[in-house]
């Protein structure tokens, strides 16, 4: 291997699912939804560099696992291992990247065959390799990874192994085969707190030592320090930022990475986090388009340059034309409560409902004429009516990714336009209400 | 927050097994007091779920308070029936929010019949008034009134768990058990849900007896805090006196292995083993198999509680050796930092 040349490079990958299709949609011929698990993602890992992937739950975070080893077909993009593109694999290649890439699951207590003791485990990779050796090899990896004596552990099954012990059976098997990669995907979120520090310790040390590349997957940004150099923030199937470990930590650019940040909770009663003002959870990645990935959650979504709207009431309008596109307004339901059976009165009574923010002049005429349209049935009129005035910027352009040595963030906030601007300009703590303002400024600033 | 709402006094629960009697909560005292947040902490297999059931009566069939007492309000309830704690103190007096809250609504029952099916058990009060309480409910923990009457599938993941602790919190409970409320949930989902139960505190003086094994919600969001190891109460006090005074190698030991972002190169704590399974009578310390300080006393009796003398008279602790073992730990501590310590963290953290 030359020396620049990454171990992994993951370019543009894309893993779309179809969505459910019922017998009307066949007759129709409608196409299949597509859910965006994994939506262009691209990056790079070098020799003996750890890198992690955080993101919540349904951020698409383990499909792109999946997807690295071969469990999923690409849909577009590539995977280039040691310059060799898996689009042109065959048989015997597979065979030799299952062997150098190997996983260490979340689940050490279902990962372990029940049935097989410690020994056939950590043998059954030596065997499908035609490895010799064993029974030396198996002790020393034992001694790796801290089960010692391993005449103890050897003729055990996984019954008689707390869940730390699994794990660094799981981690033993991993390495057995001397492996360039080892994707990891949550080692330790079943594990016990007492237990969770060993274990990451364990795997950080056996990186170093073994020259071995990770790629590290977790929703637990608190550990990933202990871990990792390089996070990897993952929302929707995009990563929205990119950034040295500590960096990312004490500095996140992205809105979303702020949230995530933020809402770890910080062991000491003395300490006054402020909690998250966020609300909802991200939405499903069906046919979701091509603007930011964040744009239904953030506080901090840029309006249009020509008008002039208070952040947070901005924030509604985006969030009721969000329900309206996903037919979540419960119109009926508000029917019902309303009693009185005119047009005037269901239009207070939505806007009452999904809007506590006053708005004035063109925003507040807009508004009302969509519920109106809204109230006579028009729903698409409605959305049309609140998109010619509203539409976001981040709705429609994807937002680009800026590049600076080690820092990428794909975020409208952030881009090379107005950096300067932001950064001055309370970028970095953009939550309370007069960060609201100024970012509202630096939203107009970008457009000129 | 004066006279205890609650208070559990020396309180064994034992569960009968075909190898003899486990003991899954062995001679715990604690008390809450009105308008009080108290967190129960320990690793899985410490006894913190099978105390909270204990509390409600809602142990499993072969499981039973050996002895102690469960007081609330000045009543011992340990042997009331399944009938009396029904009718008088579940709901209206101490709810539950249980383990795994998301699947434990019911997939095929609108929000309001759940809550009056839980309103007539519970309760004479007629259904005008129980659909009245849901809304109010609602409206703390920020969902739309109007939506009581919908299914669970019709609410996001977030606004189920809402809608479960509306449910707890209906019938004006003096006290909620909430038993890993958000486990399994995401951090933004986590600290959503615990903005509303810290809405709880201020705007209805509810008392909460938090159960979790992670002690960093705790020391954010409670007054006092409970550290459990297999079965015994290792320390409790104040979460500030906790915080800054721990005594127990267990309490120092646990609260160590918890990351904090603040700090992200600290060496974690490492605990070995796992807590024991104990059969019969504790007279002994639980932790002494896995304590790095155990001497053979430790092991000739159960530890008495006793006072840390830091200033906050709640502040006790279990351990024969409490003043020695923080001592040997923090002169232990230093050179560790100092040394291999120090350098291993720099090769694990460094990133300039």
């Amino acid at each position: 291997m030359s020396a620049n040349q990454p171990v992994l490079e993951i370019k543009n990958l894309k893993k779309y699912f179809e969505g459910n299709t019922d017998i009307v949609d066949m007759i129709m011929r409608r196409e299949p939804s597509q859910i965006q698990a994994v939506d262009g993602v691209s990056m790079t890992l070098q020799e003996n560099e750890s890198v992690a992937v955080i993101g919540e739950s349904g951020c698409g975070k383990s499909t792109l696992l999946r997807t690295l080893i071969g469990l999923h077909d690409i849909s577009a993009g590539d995977i280039v291992y040691k310059g060799t593109p898996v689009s042109e694999f065959d048989k015997a290649d597979w065979k030799e990247y299952r062997r150098n890439v190997q996983v260490i699951f979340q689940d050490p207590f279902n990962s372990l065959n029940p049935k097989m003791t410690v020994r056939e485990s950590l043998a059954e990779p030596l065997d499908i390799h035609g490895i010799g050796n064993k029974e030396e090899r198996v002790r020393e990896v034992l001694e790796q990874v801290e089960l010692q004596p391993a005449e103890k552990y050897l003729d055990r099954k996984p019954t008689n192994l707390s869940g730390g012990e699994k794990q660094r059976v799981s981690i033993g098997r991993a390495l057995i085969l001397d492996p360039d990669v080892i994707l990891a995907d949550e080692p330790v979120s079943m594990l016990d707190v007492s237990t969770q520090a060993a274990v990451l310790t364990k795997m950080k040390e056996l990186i170093n030592d073994f020259d071995v590349s990770m790629i590290y997957i977790s929703h637990d940004l608190s550990t990933v320090s202990y871990i990792a150099e390089t996070v990897k923030v993952m929302y929707l199937g995009r990563f929205v930022e990119s950034a040295r470990t500590k960096r990312l930590l004490e500095d996140p650019k992205h809105p979303y990475t702020e949230a995530l940040v933020s809402a770890i909770p910080v062991p000491d009663p003395t300490y006054d986090r402020e909690r998250t003002e966020m609300s909802g959870a991200p939405r499903d990645p069906i046919d979701i388009g091509e603007g930011c990935r964040f744009r239904d959650r953030c506080p901090e979504v840029i309006p249009p340059d020509d008008i002039e709207i208070d952040q947070q009431a901005y924030r509604e309008i985006m969030s009721f034309r969000e329900f309206l596109e996903r037919e979540e307004v419960g119109l009926e339901r508000i029917e019902k409560i309303v009693e009185v059976n005119e047009r005037s009165a269901l239009v207070d009574a939505v806007q009452r409902e999904y809007f506590d923010h006053e708005l004035t002049g063109k925003n507040e005429s807009t508004l009302r004429s969509a519920l109106t349209s809204l109230a006579d049935g028009n729903e698409d009129l409605a959305i049309e009516r609140l998109r010619e005035r509203f539409e976001s910027v981040c709705e429609t352009t994807p937002p680009e990714v800026e590049a600076e040595p080690e820092w990428h963030v794909a975020c409208h906030h952030h881009t090379e336009i107005d950096r300067t601007t932001v950064a001055g300009g309370g970028g970095t703590d953009a939550t309370g209400d007069s960060g609201s303002d100024a970012t509202g400024s630096v939203a107009h600033a970008e457009h000129q | 927050m004066s006279e205890p709402l609650l208070e559990v006094d020396d309180l064994t629960v034992q569960y009968e097994t075909d190898d003899g009697m486990l003991t899954a909560t062995s001679n715990a005292s604690f008390s809450i007091s009105e308008g009080e947040f108290f967190g129960l902490a320990g690793e899985s297999g410490s006894g913190k779920s099978t105390l909270a059931k204990a509390i409600i009566g809602g142990l499993d069939d072969n499981g039973q308070v050996s002895s102690g007492t469960i007081t609330y309000r000045g009543e011992e309830i340990q042997d009331l029936s399944d009938k009396e704690l029904s009718q008088r103190i579940r709901w209206k007096e101490i709810s539950w929010i249980p383990q795994g809250a998301m699947s434990s609504l019911d997939p095929l029952q609108r929000v309001s019949e759940q809550a009056l099916e839980i309103g007539n058990v519970h309760t004479d009060l007629p259904d005008e008034e129980i659909r009245d309480k849901l809304k109010e409910t609602f409206d703390i923990v920020g969902l739309q009134e109007s939506r009581i009457d919908d299914y669970p599938h019709q609410f996001s993941g977030g606004m189920q768990q809402r809608a479960i602790i509306a449910l707890a919190l209906f019938l004006e409970p003096e006290l909620v058990i909430a038993d890993e409320p958000t486990t399994a949930l995401d951090v933004i989902m986590q600290d959503q849900i615990f903005t509303y139960l810290d809405r709880l505190k201020d705007e209805l003086d509810i008392s909460l007896l938090l159960i979790t094994h992670d002690i960093s919600v705790i020391f954010e969001s409670c007054d006092s805090v409970a550290i459990m190891h297999a079965s015994q109460i290792a320390e409790r006090g104040t979460t500030d006196a906790v915080h800054a005074n721990p005594r127990h190698p267990y309490a120092f030991m646990f609260k160590e292995a918890f990351p904090d972002i603040r700090e992200p190169k600290r060496e974690l704590e490492v605990i070995e083993g796992h807590p024991p399974e104990l059969m019969g009578e504790v007279d002994f310390c639980s932790f002494a198999d896995r304590c790095p300080w155990a001497a053979p006393e430790c092991r000739e009796g159960a530890p008495p509680t006793e006072s840390v003398e830091d200033g906050d008279p709640s502040h006790v602790t279990a351990c024969v050796r409490k003043e020695e073992a923080y001592e040997m730990y923090r002169s232990d501590a230093s050179p560790i930092d100092d040394g291999s310590g120090a350098q291993s963290i720099a090769q694990m953290g460094e990133v300039d």
